[in-house]
C-alpha cells in the first residue's frame, strides 16, 4: 500500500465524522475479497447422494473427518438454500431430469462437485442405463476420482472449490452465468457427448481430450466445456 | 412395554435333511402324481434344490397346489426371475419356493417360447410376486396374465429401447448416447407417473378425477377441505428415503390413502453388465450393490459360484469369511441405526455409529486397502490372507462394540420421543409378512424365527452358538429391537470365531480356480501355465445353474446363476432382499400419517443399490 492511501481520510459510518486514521475496529478491503471469503467459508452443500459415494459423503460429515472444519456442514436438502451441489454416486438416465431440475432450482452463485468415478464418467458402468458423466447434464467445477473417493478426497475437492471462489469477481460473473434457456437442457452439445461416450471412451479418450496439465488447487484446470469446444476447433 | 414380552417363542425354522435324489423329494413326487404329463424334467441343482420343469400353462396351478397342500406348504416365494439362455428358443422363468414348516426348497422352471412370452401371474397366490413379476416383465418382456399392475418397474414407464436383459439387447442400449441424454431430459408426465397416479391427480384425459369431492357441503367454511385429496411426490431426492426412492402419496389431510413406490432411479444394470464379465470380474460389481455391508455380497457371490464349481473352500477361508460377514452385518446395522435414528430426529446416534463404522472401515482397509468397495473374495478363496495383527485389532474392536450399542440403546430404547415415533407404526403380522416375502430382521420382527444361518447353515454357522431374536407385534419398534439384539449376537459369533481361526492356506489348492503364488509361477512351468490360462481365459465354470442364498443384513440375499461352461456367466441374478421388503411399504404406511412413512421406511432398512441394481 502506498503512503498516499494511508493519509486518505475515512468516514465513520455511525457518526459521519471525518477521521484522519482508521480506528482499530475498521478494515479496508475489497468487496470481492469479503464476498468471496464469506461464500467460500460457508458453502451449503446440496447432497445428491445416490450410491456408495453417498456413504463416504456421510462419513465426511461424521465426527472423524468433520466437514464442519470447512464451514460446509450445513447439508441443505432443499436446493433453494444450497450453493454447492455434491453429486455422489451413479446417475441414471431415469435420474438425469431430476438432477437437472435440482441444479436449475439452486440459485446463483452455485458450484458442483462430481464425486466419484460414476458421476464423473460412468465409471465401471458403461451400459444402457448410466449417464456417462454428469457434465453431459450440468456444469461441473471439480471432479473427484475414486470408487468411491475417500473422505479426504472430498475435502480436497471442497478446498479446490474454495480456491476457485477465491479467484472470482463480482465484476466478472461470466464464468458463473448460465443462460435461462439452459434450464432443463443438457450441458454438452450432442457431438461432445458422442465424443466421450464411445465404447470404452471414458477410460481412454477422456484424458486425451481433457489434457489436464495440472490439477492442484492453485493451477485449476479450465472449465472442461471450454476445453471440449476448443478441441473441436 | 408389555406388548413386547413374548408369551411363547416361535419355533426356529430349520432346513430338512437334503435328499440324495430329486425324485425322492416329497414335492416332486406329489407334483408328478398331480401334474404328470406337464412335468418335462426333474433334476437337482448343486445346492440340493430339486428343480421341476413344468409347462407354462400349469405353473399357476402348481404354485397354488404347492402353497395350499398341507404336505408341501411352500409359504414363502423367495424369487421370481427370468433368464435368457441365448439362442432363439426360450426364455426361462424361475420360481424359487421355501417351506417354513418342512424346511424344503423347491424351484419351478417354466420355459416360455419366444413366440408366446406369457404365463399366468402368481400374484393372487403370493403377493410377493407383484414386484418380482414386474421386474421380469421389465427386463424380458414376459407378460404375466392377470397381474393387476403390469408395467415397467426399473426402467422409465415408457422406455422404448426394448427389454434390457434379453441377449439381443446391446449392453449400451439401442440409441446413441446423445439421443439417450436427449430423451432422458425430455420425459413427459406419462413417463414418470403411472395411469393410476394420473387418475388420482385427475390428469388422465377423458376421465374425471377419481372420487371427486361431493358438492353437498360446498359453501360451508368448516367443511371446505373435507374430502379434499392431495397427491404429493416424496423423493427421489429426499433426505429420508435412504437414496433415490420415490413415493407418490395420496393424502387426505395428514392421512395416507395410497402410497405407490417408484424405484429404478438407481438402476445400474448390474445383471446385464455382469454377463459381459468373467466370473472373478463380477466380484467388484457385487459390493457396489449393498454398499452398506459390501463384503456380504462378495462372500455370497463367491459361495454361489463355488457351489457351481463344486469347490470346497479351506477351513481358514471359511472362518475368515464368517468373521467378515459378521463384521459387515454390524456395519450395515450400525448405518441403519444412525440414519434411522436421524430420520426420527435423533442426530447424536449418527455420530456415535459412524465413529464405530470408521473403526470397522479401518479393519477393511488393513485387510484389503478399500474402505467400502472391498471386493475381497475370489472364487475359491480370498484376495489375500489376513495381515499380521489383524485378528488382535478385530478382537479389540469387537470387545469395544458392546459399549457403543449400550450407549445407543441408552439414548433410544426407552426414549419417549423415539417410542412415540416407532411403537405401533407400520405393523405387519407374521402371515402378511410371509405373503409379502419379507425376510431377514423384518420377518423376524413379525415373529417368524427364520434365519438362513440357522435354516440352511453355510460357512459352518451351525458350529457357533447364537440366538435368533424375534419380535411380537411386527411394528417399527420391534424391528428396531430385533436389529439391536442381532448386533449383540453378531458380537457373540465374532468372539467365538476369533478364537478359532485355523492355520493353513486361505485359498484352495486348485490351479484351475486360484492363481498360483507369484514365486511359484516364476519357478515352475506348470504353475506358470495355469497362471497364464487363468489370466487369459478366466475361471471356467461347468454348465449348470444354481440359486444360492445367504443371510445378508437386510434379509435373504439370493444369487441365481447360470453357467454354460465358459468364462462368463450367462445369467447373474441378484435377489436383493430390500427389493422384496420395500414392496411391503404401501401396506405398512397406508392409513397412517405422513410422518409415519419416514419411520416405517427407516425401520425396514432398505438400500437402493440392491433394490434397483
Amino acid at each position: 500500500m502506498s503512503d498516499d492511501r494511508k493519509r486518505l481520510p475515512t468516514v465513520n459510518a455511525v457518526g459521519g465524522d471525518v477521521d484522519t486514521g482508521p480506528p482499530a475496529s475498521w478494515m479496508i478491503t475489497k468487496v470481492d475479497a469479503v464476498v468471496n471469503w464469506s461464500r467460500r467459508n460457508s458453502l451449503w452443500p446440496m447432497p445428491l447422494g445416490t450410491a456408495c459415494c453417498a456413504i463416504e459423503m456421510m462419513a465426511t460429515a461424521g465426527s472423524k473427518f468433520d466437514i464442519a472444519r470447512f464451514g460446509a456442514e450445513r447439508f441443505s436438502f432443499s436446493p433453494r438454500q444450497a450453493d454447492l451441489m455434491i453429486v455422489a454416486g451413479r446417475v441414471t438416465y431415469k435420474m438425469a431430469p431430476i438432477l437437472r431440475r435440482i441444479w436449475d432450482q439452486m440459485p446463483q452463485p452455485k458450484w458442483c462437485i462430481s464425486m466419484g468415478a460414476c458421476a464423473s464418467s460412468g465409471g465401471m458402468f458403461d451400459n444402457y442405463t448410466i449417464v456417462q458423466g454428469i457434465d453431459q447434464i450440468i456444469p461441473v467445477d471439480v471432479y473427484v476420482p475414486g470408487c468411491p473417493p475417500r473422505p479426504e478426497s472430498l475435502l480436497y475437492a471442497l478446498m479446490m472449490v474454495q480456491e476457485k471462489i477465491k479467484g472470482e469477481s463480482l465484476a466478472n460473473p461470466v464464468h458463473r452465468e448460465e443462460s435461462p434457456d439452459a434450464a432443463g437442457k443438457q450441458n454438452l452439445p450432442p457431438e461432445a457427448i458422442e465424443l466421450v461416450a464411445q465404447p470404452f471412451g471414458n477410460s481412454t479418450r477422456q484424458n486425451r481430450i481433457s489434457g489436464v496439465e495440472g490439477s492442484s488447487a492453485v493451477s485449476r484446470p479450465r472449465d472442461r466445456r471450454e476445453r471440449l469446444l476448443e478441441h473441436q476447433d | 412395554m408389555s406388548s413386547t414380552v413374548a408369551q411363547q417363542l416361535p419355533d426356529l425354522v430349520v432346513g430338512a435333511e437334503p435328499v440324495a435324489d430329486a425324485e425322492a423329494s416329497v414335492a416332486v413326487e406329489a407334483l408328478r402324481k398331480r401334474f404328470g404329463e406337464a412335468i418335462s424334467g426333474v433334476r437337482m441343482d448343486p445346492v440340493g434344490t430339486p428343480v421341476v420343469t413344468i409347462e407354462p400353462a400349469r405353473v399357476h396351478d402348481a404354485l397354488s397346489f404347492l402353497k395350499t397342500d398341507a404336505a408341501q406348504s411352500y409359504d414363502l416365494l423367495l424369487d421370481v426371475m427370468g433368464a435368457d439362455p441365448g439362442g432363439e428358443v426360450v426364455i426361462q422363468v424361475w420360481y424359487q419356493l421355501w417351506s417354513m414348516k418342512h424346511g424344503h426348497m423347491l424351484r419351478l422352471l417354466a420355459l416360455l417360447p419366444r413366440a408366446n412370452l406369457s404365463v399366468q401371474s402368481a400374484v393372487d397366490i403370493y403377493p410377493a410376486a407383484d414386484w418380482l413379476e414386474r421386474e421380469v416383465y421389465d427386463m424380458y418382456g414376459v407378460s404375466f396374465e392377470g397381474h393387476p399392475d403390469l408395467r415397467r418397474i426399473l426402467m422409465p414407464e415408457n422406455y422404448d429401447e426394448g427389454f434390457p436383459l434379453r441377449k439381443d439387447f446391446p449392453l449400451r442400449g439401442r440409441f446413441t448416447r446423445s439421443e439417450q441424454v436427449r430423451r432422458a431430459l425430455n420425459r413427459s408426465t406419462e413417463d414418470v407417473y403411472s395411469r393410476e397416479e394420473l387418475a388420482l391427480a385427475g390428469l388422465l384425459e377423458g376421465e374425471p378425477a377419481a372420487e371427486a369431492s361431493s358438492g353437498a357441503d360446498e359453501g360451508e367454511a368448516k367443511d371446505y377441505l373435507a374430502g379434499e385429496k392431495m397427491v404429493i411426490n416424496m423423493g427421489p431426492q429426499h433426505p429420508a428415503t435412504h437414496g433415490v426412492l420415490r413415493l407418490v402419496l395420496q393424502l387426505d389431510g395428514e392421512t395416507i390413502l395410497r402410497c405407490i413406490p417408484h424405484i429404478g432411479y438407481l438402476h445400474t444394470g448390474f445383471e446385464k453388465t455382469c454377463e459381459y464379465r468373467e466370473w472373478n470380474q463380477v466380484v467388484p460389481y457385487t459390493d457396489r450393490m449393498d454398499y452398506l455391508a459390501p463384503m456380504l455380497y462378495n462372500i455370497g457371490y463367491a459361495g454361489a459360484v463355488e457351489s457351481l464349481l463344486g469347490v470346497e473352500i479351506t477351513p481358514r477361508c471359511q472362518v475368515v469369511r464368517l468373521i467378515m460377514s459378521e463384521l459387515n452385518r454390524l456395519l450395515g446395522h450400525l448405518l441403519w441405526l444412525g440414519t434411522g435414528a436421524m430420520d426420527v430426529g435423533a442426530t447424536t446416534v449418527f455420530l456415535y455409529t459412524f465413529q464405530e463404522r470408521e473403526r470397522i472401515y479401518n479393519l477393511h482397509e488393513a485387510y484389503c486397502g478399500g474402505r467400502i468397495t472391498t471386493s475381497v473374495t475370489r472364487i475359491g478363496g480370498m484376495v489375500a490372507d489376513l495381515p499380521v495383527g489383524w485378528l488382535e485389532a478385530c478382537r479389540e474392536l469387537v470387545n469395544g462394540l458392546t459399549a457403543t450399542i449400550d450407549e445407543a440403546e441408552r439414548l433410544l430404547t426407552r426414549n419417549s420421543i423415539f417410542q412415540a415415533r416407532l411403537v405401533d407404526v407400520g405393523i405387519i403380522d407374521a402371515e402378511k409378512a410371509l405373503e409379502f416375502g419379507l425376510t431377514g430382521p423384518n420377518l423376524r420382527a413379525s415373529g417368524i424365527a427364520y434365519d438362513v444361518r440357522k435354516a440352511r447353515p453355510y460357512l459352518g454357522y451351525d458350529e457357533y452358538d447364537f440366538d435368533v431374536p424375534v419380535g411380537v407385534v411386527g411394528d417399527a419398534y420391534d424391528r428396531y429391537l430385533v436389529r439391536m439384539e442381532e448386533m449383540r449376537q453378531s458380537i457373540r459369533i465374532l468372539q467365538q470365531a476369533l478364537d478359532r481361526v485355523p492355520d493353513g492356506p486361505i485359498n484352495v489348492q486348485d490351479p484351475a480356480v486360484i492363481l498360483p503364488d507369484k514365486s511359484e509361477a516364476m519357478s515352475s512351468i506348470d504353475a506358470m501355465i495355469s497362471h497364464f490360462k487363468l489370466v487369459m481365459e478366466g475361471v471356467q465354470v461347468p454348465a449348470g445353474d444354481v440359486w444360492y442364498s445367504i443371510e445378508a443384513t437386510k434379509g435373504e440375499l439370493g444369487f441365481g446363476l447360470i453357467a454354460d461352461g465358459g468364462p462368463k456367466p450367462v445369467r447373474c441374478r441378484f435377489r436383493g432382499p430390500s427389493f422384496v421388503n420395500l414392496a411391503a411399504l404401501p401396506y405398512l404406511v397406508e392409513g397412517g400419517l405422513v410422518s409415519d412413512v419416514i419411520a416405517a421406511n427407516a425401520s425396514i432398512d432398505i438400500v437402493l443399490g440392491e433394490i434397483d441394481r
